[in-house]
């Protein structure tokens, strides 16, 4: 009697008795389902993340613990830095040692603090003295360019980037706007035309037309520019269709009392139409920027040629293609070229979602 | 100055120059209306053009930009397709280009087969490389990603405790770009990477628990207790299973399947087939509410019971060493490609979720209501009112994931560069390589390369259009 009252309190959910559910194995399984499926998709962004902060000889030796462990450095007297190793003689005693010789099965090593007194141990006695130790070097080394690392030039690649995807994505906005203004709210001679053609280029491919698009792009001049990237895919089938649907929900009655007004035909789209369409445009903005910023074979044809025109995917693969082996370095340049988008959405991503599912591309 | 340049500057001098004086000449502007001023000289063509033709010409001032565009960079290079890929050469400039008429589609086409890529020259051997390669990826990965997509949205559809935290964390890989993802793939799936450490990990962990005394009769008795539990609960209703305990009891009736292999007394290798099989029919039978589904239930139980006892558990759980596999590289094992099916699927999963979820939240709640005054059970709602009403969205998912899956290039030239040898090598990464990255670069046939590859989405997507539509039909 008591242990049924009991499960049914712990069963209970919020609501009236109508609404209130028991969580039942339906429940369950959603939750275990979508557990699952979060462990998959944060999990290897999330190693990426914490293996980027870890030493170079850590990721060389794939350290697959969480937290990045370093073997302590120490300056020895009159040697130089020199890492340092714990001896456990047989009686359980520590001591702090370096190796004075190479490793064998009997290792020569010397305390620390007596860099002279020189003794013979087996290798299995010693073990790394290990430090946390954040790598910031990983980061600052190709961002600063120390040490060498002087061909991920960052800065650029952001300018070009956010270039790219700035200018590209108000073109986008502003010319598909007008497309659809046009084409939902005036009736003209070829109107139906006009959507035909524009859903005819929503089944072009753009792979299919990259050998010819090049040519088109060399004739004009801008191969080799951020321009030959940006003009080619400013007018989207996709944004003309999603605005158009957008603004036939706006009342003409609007328009006719601007033109009552005597606003001309472009005032009424600026301050009327666009303010109006706001939810509609924000949604084509995040898709053309995710669009953009991501973009890799057009730029990869237009722009490889040329360093200081590499957008940040560019750079990513150029660089991880040179330092195959420096995989410290790697991961903590994508780590950096993460960091902006995953910052827009997590600013954004509630907006996002609901944009997309309510607005888009129905 | 190229041609682009000196075109952009004329036009640059006239819509600046001459807009502002007409502007000016015809409005007055205060100070503070710069910005106003600003929009307006923006819009000058289309002001220009109402006040020439009247309020008929806007629409076609409005057009103009977009159509420009379309017409110079979509429809001119389409047609600008078939005319390269009738030269020949390598020359960038097209009068240069010598015509050479259908031979670059014959060098493609030069094979004893096309369906045996190594009877091809060259150039035919990649093409068709990539086209099978391509074809027999989109087959596997549109079905995975519409199923995967679908009950992902299905799941998320439900009324479940922070929504919004479980939408946004599936669409977050759609924001990351293709190199974030292979350099994050590509340090996970590593020889020595993280994964190969948690299988060699676990399965290390599992070899030493089957190696002690009596796990045998232990992990039996557990999993006969499980399974006792689990299908009482399924059969705990008085007339039909309940679906959510059938589909856990399914599952382990596959497990138990695959491990008790029973193909294998008539020496035959296809239990895990089989297991699937079976737990597919029995969640088929139970959410179409069979009169039957309660005695499958049953009667499954019972096969699961007697499999149960054939199982030498201590030998299941004895892995032995896990020799890390080298995912992406090594060559006739199935992995590079299994790996580029899971990425694409991860990564583009997301948006053809959102897709779906606006498709199954403009079903109307009172449909659900009067399913379930009707005592329906939710299996057979989702075949007989959120299957049918979500149709056209899947639809419109399924031919999307099409055209996205035949494009594939970044990802898998990114993760594995089409190898291990050609084994992942997509077409449009033949196109790529033939026209952009060699020393001497063949125009004509990437060209002739792409028209065969439009060809084939064409077909593709019209098959598909044609199917979907019969369904709908019905």
């Amino acid at each position: 009697m008591a242990e049924g009252r009991l499960t049914t309190f712990l069963g209970r959910t919020a609501g009236n008795k109508d609404t209130a559910e028991r969580f039942g194995i339906a429940d369950f399984l959603a939750y275990g389902y979508l557990l699952f499926g979060v462990l998959i998709i944060l999990v290897p962004v999330l190693w990426t993340l914490f293996s980027s902060v870890k030493p170079e000889r850590a990721v060389d030796s794939f350290d697959t613990r969480i937290l990045p462990i370093a073997q302590v450095e120490t300056e020895v007297d009159g040697i130089g830095p020199k890492s340092e190793w714990i001896y456990t003689d047989d009686n359980g005693n520590q001591k702090r040692v370096f190796k004075a010789g190479p490793t064998r099965r009997e290792t020569d090593v010397a305390p620390i603090d007596d860099p002279d007194a020189v003794i013979k141990v087996p290798r299995t006695q010693l073990t790394p003295s290990e430090e946390i130790r954040v790598a910031t070097e990983n980061y600052l080394d190709p961002l600063l360019k120390r040490n060498g690392q002087d061909t991920f030039t960052f800065g650029i690649y952001l300018f070009n980037s956010v270039f790219v995807t700035v200018a590209a994505t108000l073109i986008t906005l502003l010319i598909n706007a007008m497309a659809a203004f046009a084409l939902s709210k005036y009736r003209f001679r070829g109107r139906l035309t006009f959507t035909i053609l524009i859903i005819a280029t929503l089944l072009i491919p753009s792979s299919i037309i990259l050998v010819s698009l090049f040519f088109v792009v060399w004739s004009f001049g801008i191969f080799g520019s951020l321009w030959g990237v940006i003009i080619p895919a400013a007018a989207t089938p996709t944004g003309v269709f999603l605005l158009r649907q957008y603004m036939l929900t706006i009342p003409d009655e609007l328009l006719e009392a601007a033109r009552m007004d005597a606003a001309s035909e472009w005032r009424i789209f600026w301050r009327i139409v666009m303010p109006l369409s706001l939810p509609a445009l924000s949604v084509l903005a995040i898709l053309s920027v995710i669009w953009r910023w991501n973009d890799f074979l057009w730029p990869l044809i237009v722009l490889i040629s040329d360093p200081a025109k590499h957008t940040i995917q560019l750079g990513l693969t150029q660089y991880a293609g040179e330092f195959d082996s420096d995989f410290h370095y790697i991961l903590a340049m994508t780590v950096v070229s993460l960091i902006p988008i995953t910052l827009v959405f997590v600013w954004l991503q509630r907006f996002i979602t609901t944009g997309i599912a309510t607005t888009g591309l129905k | 100055m190229s041609l682009a340049g000196s075109m952009m500057f004329l036009l640059g001098v006239l819509w600046i120059g001459g807009g502002s004086i007409w502007l000016l000449a015809k409005r007055r502007y205060r100070f503070y209306q710069i910005p106003s001023f600003a929009m307006d000289l923006v819009g000058f063509p289309v002001e220009f053009a109402q006040s020439v033709w009247g309020r008929n010409g806007v629409p076609y001032a409005l057009l103009l930009p977009n159509m420009v565009i379309f017409g110079l960079f979509t429809f001119a290079p389409m047609i600008l397709n078939f005319y390269v890929s009738f030269t020949g050469g390598s020359s960038i400039s097209l009068l240069d280009r010598p015509w050479v008429g259908w031979s670059q589609y014959a060098e493609i086409f030069d094979c004893e087969s096309i369906f045996e890529p190594k009877s091809c020259t060259n150039a035919g051997f990649n093409f068709w490389t990539g086209m099978f390669n391509t074809l027999w990826f989109v087959v596997i990965q549109v079905p995975v990603l519409c199923i995967v997509a679908l009950i992902t949205a299905l799941v998320v559809n439900k009324n479940i405790k922070g929504r919004g935290f479980w939408r946004a964390m599936f669409f977050y890989p759609v924001m990351l770009s293709p190199v974030v993802i292979a350099n994050v793939w590509n340090w996970v799936l590593h020889r020595k990477g993280i994964l190969n450490e948690a299988i060699g990990g676990s399965s290390d962990a599992l070899t030493a628990m089957a190696g002690m005394t009596g796990f045998d009769i232990i992990a039996t008795v557990l999993i006969g207790v499980l399974l006792m539990v689990i299908s009482e609960r399924a059969l705990r209703a008085p007339d039909m299973p309940s679906l959510g305990w059938t589909v856990l009891f399914a599952g382990f009736l596959a497990l138990i399947t695959i491990w008790a292999n029973p193909l294998s007394i008539i020496e035959m290798s296809g239990s895990p087939l089989l297991g699937l099989g079976l737990a597919g029919v029995l969640i088929w039978i139970v959410s179409n509410n069979y009169r039957f589904a309660r005695f499958a239930v049953i009667a499954a139980g019972f096969v699961a019971a007697a499999m149960l006892v054939s199982i030498q558990f201590d030998a299941v759980f004895d892995f032995g060493r896990h020799r890390p596999v080298n995912w992406l590289v090594q060559p006739n094992t199935g992995w590079p490609f299994f790996w580029l099916v899971f990425v694409f699927t991860w990564s583009h999963m997301g948006f053809y979720m959102l897709i779906l979820l606006a498709g199954l939240q403009a079903i109307p709640a009172d449909l659900y209501e009067a399913a379930k005054m009707d005592a329906t059970k939710p299996g057979r709602a989702f075949w007989r009112i959120t299957l049918p009403l979500v149709m056209p969205t899947l639809t419109v998912v399924l031919v999307l994931s099409l055209i996205r899956s035949f494009q594939i290039f970044d990802e898998v030239y990114l993760l594995t560069g089409g190898g291990p040898g050609r084994e992942t090598f997509m077409v449009v990464q033949n196109i790529y390589e033939v026209a952009f990255t060699s020393n001497n670069p063949d125009y004509g046939e990437g060209a002739a390369g792409s028209v065969l590859m439009a060809i084939v989405i064409a077909v593709f997507t019209f098959f598909q259009l044609w199917i979907t539509r019969r369904q709908s039909e019905f």
